[in-house]
């Protein structure tokens, strides 16, 4: 990556926009899928023998049947694809099927990818470590020259959250830059857009690929979490965000990918503008009120507009709504509010990303669909217009508000971004 | 050199440096250290490690630092690599004399390395594999059993951490999910300003990648300064095991701190270190209206590059590429580089690579260039290298002198990389920083010397 001097303390306002989107959810591929499940009451939380483990709901994103690229190179280096790598590369070409990959190196070099990712992974290991654990206790070699032999030599790099950057340039042909962010800072993902448009911004790249995965999560994360506040046990009509008898958060899985640009690139090489991101932002403070207050003010000024629908992060949890209604209610008295993880559960790395997507996809068809497993709006959540029972109309030409919290309840971290179809 | 878009208020500087290393327990130790080739390295006693190919050496934090360390940043449930943060990010803001509340929003880019639930050290990650068979032998593969048994062993340190004030984690030594989210809490209440955080991972181009993304971030103007902080302390046996296959460990079996010899010819692999560094950038301006006149180093342009052309192995032409974009990003021309902070890891390959890339970017001028490499006397801390050796390059510009690299002692004909058993004294104006990575990670930045170098303090020399 080179850039021109990038010493422009100007506030740079190109435009940056989004020219393609892939989302992979309980509901399938696409936003539409998941659209069509809100705006038709489904919920995704399936019993499958698969979950009989799991003491909680979960809508899986069907990890197991999500291909792996063709070809020689993809087919060598598969065994360092982590399930999360396989989830970044699947929702990555479907953003690339949209907007198109590097096609020359002179373009690769300014194309790079930000990923999402940190919680849920180990999974190769709770696979390999515990036999070994109970082996070492009577093998003769020392405990390190055992893990020299036994364990397979691809599972230390399957681990590195930079593996899945470079497939995701693999896929993409991209040559610029690779970035990881741990969720712990990047508020669901929204923190990774964020620092995608700052690269876009300086002029060091052209266009970046953020990427986000939620894979399943492993016992020991499920455990932490859990005792951190109690995971949702019933996905039942009524356990959704801002019910009145929500109980906890329900768990999904997924994996999202966006390509950004700047404007102008976009408009020089013919593609075609799905959305605008007027304004993203995250902040850590203190309490994460704080932060989510210091977030939706910067993007709402930065935007210099309010927004016409908002789509929250809306957990379930009891405490989480709490604070997040009460310090975005007063950004957003009267506009529809509705939330995505009453029914694909929450994507907690990938869930602002994937909520970006569906947003864009709601604006797209002018309906603000309703919250998922939502029946009585609990009222201290103050007087917010949370849209259940029927979908509600917005304009094509209008801007939505996406909010964020933290991965884990104890995060302090809030994120938000401003998004419009543009002028399509 | 010129850099005629914009004054000297606007460049990104460095205001405070903190760092903790095998050989050294902060900034003018480390310093100290490097000038006079005072090895942190040793061989690895707290496990067997006799029957893997290589890795007998090891970088460890010796006891009388890491008291020093526990006893500035202790807290009940803080995890090793993060007393490491939180004493290199003290260190750099009282030198920086950043004290909070700031009046406006700060930036905070930081990375850990650390295994996760099974330990940070040989004695924890034992601790945890008898954990493991345990639960293993009891209840096998009965996944549903397992978890109720995570959930009770959790309920009970929960309950054992509200009693006792320890942590509730896996592991004494290593952030869990749930404990991660406290370090960028604690920064955030410590300067009493909401922060744009970024917990990133670019494996060992992270450090020098976080000094990029905070520099981006305070050219944007949104935030007043940025604090960039990595830690890393991974020492156990499963790590070294793997590094054993990836066969990227030293085989030198003299004395021990002639293990990482970059640019030797007889190197064979790297030595892996436990190790943290921060540093407080800010503008030139902010630190003025501050009251802060004197300053480490300027942070003139950096270039990041991903291979995709193999998982481990590093490229010539990505090198040659990451270095001149850092050179166009900077405004300079080859010719304007002094010196040469290589990520020179001891590894037959990123050092012959590395040589080659720089002999086709500085050609004949390589003869005059002093190349320092610090990891010949700490070892490598993945991505706390970036930051730790940046505070090197800092120093370097401000006291004019090229710290030696001492192990070097036959160089190799074949890298062809001035180095010296000496500290160089010489005028240095620019510092060309390297670091790579695996998963295709590739940066390199220019510091520049600022017109206001922070002077040596009076006294040098604290112990560690």
């Amino acid at each position: 990556m080179s850039g021109t001097k990038g010493a422009t303390r100007t506030k740079d306002t190109s435009g940056i926009v989004i020219t393609g989107t892939g989302v992979i959810t309980a509901a399938g591929t696409g936003p539409g899928p998941v659209l069509d499940a809100m705006l038709s009451g489904t919920t995704l939380f399936a019993d499958r023998p698969e979950h009989a483990w799991l003491p909680w709901p979960l809508a899986d994103m069907g990890l197991p049947g999500i291909p792996w690229p063709e070809g020689d190179t993809w087919a060598n280096n598969q065994k360092y694809a982590s399930a999360t790598a396989h989830a970044a590369v699947a929702a990555a070409r479907l953003a690339l099927a949209e907007a198109g990959g590097a096609e020359n190196h002179e373009e690769a070099i300014r194309c790079g990818t930000v990923v999402a990712t940190g919680m849920g992974g180990g999974d190769e290991l709770t696979e390999v470590i515990p036999k070994l654990a109970v082996k070492a206790e009577t093998d003769p070699r020392p405990l390190a020259k055992l893990l020299y032999d036994e364990v397979p030599d691809y599972t230390y790099l399957r681990g590195i959250p930079s593996q899945i950057g470079q497939f995701v340039c693999m896929a993409a042909g991209f040559l610029g830059s690779n970035l990881a962010m741990y969720g712990e800072s990047g508020a669901s993902g929204l923190g990774t857009l964020a620092a995608a448009m700052r690269l876009l911004r300086a002029g060091e790249l052209d266009r970046v690929l953020v990427v986000g995965v939620q894979p399943p999560l492993s016992a020991i994360v499920l455990a932490a979490l859990d005792s951190e506040e109690a995971i949702g046990t019933n996905a039942g009509s009524g356990a959704g965000p801002f019910d009145l008898d929500r109980a906890g958060i329900l768990l999904g899985e997924g994996a999202a990918a966006l390509m950004v640009e700047r404007a102008e690139v976009a408009r020089a090489r013919g593609a075609r503008v799905v959305a605008e991101v007027a304004a993203c932002e995250t902040l850590c403070a203190a309490d994460r009120t704080s932060a989510l207050d210091g977030a939706v003010s910067a993007v709402l000024e930065e935007a210099g507009r309010r927004p016409d629908l908002w789509w929250a992060h809306g957990s379930g949890s009891v405490a989480s709504d709490l604070d997040e209604c009460r310090t975005v209610g007063r950004f957003a008295a009267g506009v529809p509010v509705t939330s995505s993880k009453g029914t694909i559960g929450n994507t907690f790395e990938c869930a602002g990303l994937i909520d970006v997507v569906l947003a864009i996809e709601a604006l797209d068809r002018e309906l603000v669909p309703p919250v998922g497993l939502l029946r009585k709006p609990d009222p201290a959540l103050g007087e917010l217009d949370f849209v259940h029972g029927a979908a509600r109309p917005v304009a094509r030409t209008g801007s939505a508000l996406v909010t964020t919290f933290g991965p884990t309840p104890r995060s302090t971290t809030g994120g938000a971004a401003m998004l419009t179809r543009g002028s399509q | 050199m010129t850099n005629e878009k914009h004054g000297h208020g606007a460049d990104v500087v460095i205001t405070g440096m903190g760092v903790v290393t095998p050989n050294a327990g902060s900034v003018e130790s480390f310093w100290e250290a490097n000038l006079t080739g005072r090895s942190g390295l040793s061989y690895e006693r707290r496990m067997d490690l006799s029957q893997l190919p290589c890795g007998w050496v090891a970088g460890i934090i010796p006891d009388d630092i890491k008291k020093s360390v526990e006893d500035r940043a202790g807290a009940p449930g803080r995890s090793w690599t993060d007393m490491l943060l939180h004493a290199t990010v003290d260190e750099a803001l009282r030198d920086a004399r950043v004290e909070g509340p700031l009046d406006r929003p700060a930036g905070l880019l930081w990375s850990r390395v650390s295994p996760g639930p099974s330990g940070t050290f040989p004695e924890e990650y034992v601790a945890y594999m008898e954990t493991v068979a345990a639960r293993y032998k009891e209840l096998g593969d009965d996944r549903a059993a397992t978890l109720r048994r995570l959930r009770a062993e959790r309920a009970e340190r929960v309950e054992q951490a509200a009693r006792t004030g320890r942590s509730a984690s896996d592991s004494a030594s290593s952030a869990d999910a749930a404990e991660a989210t406290t370090f960028p809490n604690a920064v955030a209440r410590r300067l009493g300003t909401p922060l744009v955080t970024m917990g990133l991972e670019a494996t060992c181009a992270g450090g020098l990648r976080a000094i990029a993304e905070a520099a981006r971030l305070l050219r944007t103007g949104r935030i007043g300064l940025a604090v960039v902080a990595a830690s890393v302390s991974r020492n156990t046996h499963y790590v070294l095991s793997q590094y054993g296959q990836l066969m990227a460990l030293s085989r030198w079996k003299g004395a021990a701190e002639q293990a990482s010899m970059p640019f030797d010819s007889r190197r064979s692999g790297m030595v892996i270190n436990e190790s943290s560094a921060a540093l407080v950038l800010e503008t030139a301006e902010h630190a003025r209206r501050r009251g802060v006149d004197t300053v480490h180093a300027v942070i003139d342009g950096w270039g990041l590059a991903v291979d995709i052309s193999h998982v481990t192995a590093p490229r010539i032409d990505t090198v040659e590429r990451v270095v001149r974009g850092a050179l166009a990003h900077a405004g300079v021309a080859p010719d304007d580089i002094d010196t040469v902070n290589a990520h020179g890891t001891s590894t037959r390959l990123n050092d012959i690579t590395e040589a080659r890339a720089l002999h086709r970017v500085f050609g004949r001028r390589m003869r005059e260039i002093d190349v320092c490499a610090v990891k010949s006397l700490t070892g490598h801390g993945s991505a706390a290298s970036g930051v730790v050796e940046s505070t090197v390059a800092a120093l370097t510009l401000c006291r004019g002198v090229v710290p030696p690299v001492v192990t070097c002692t036959e160089p190799d004909p074949k890298c062809d990389v001035r180095t010296s058993l000496t500290p160089v004294e010489r005028p240095v104006d620019t510092v060309l920083k390297n670091s790579f990575g695996f998963g295709g990670q590739y940066a390199s930045m220019v510091f520049r010397r600022p017109p206001n170098p922070r002077p040596a303090p009076a006294t040098s020399g604290a112990e560690h």
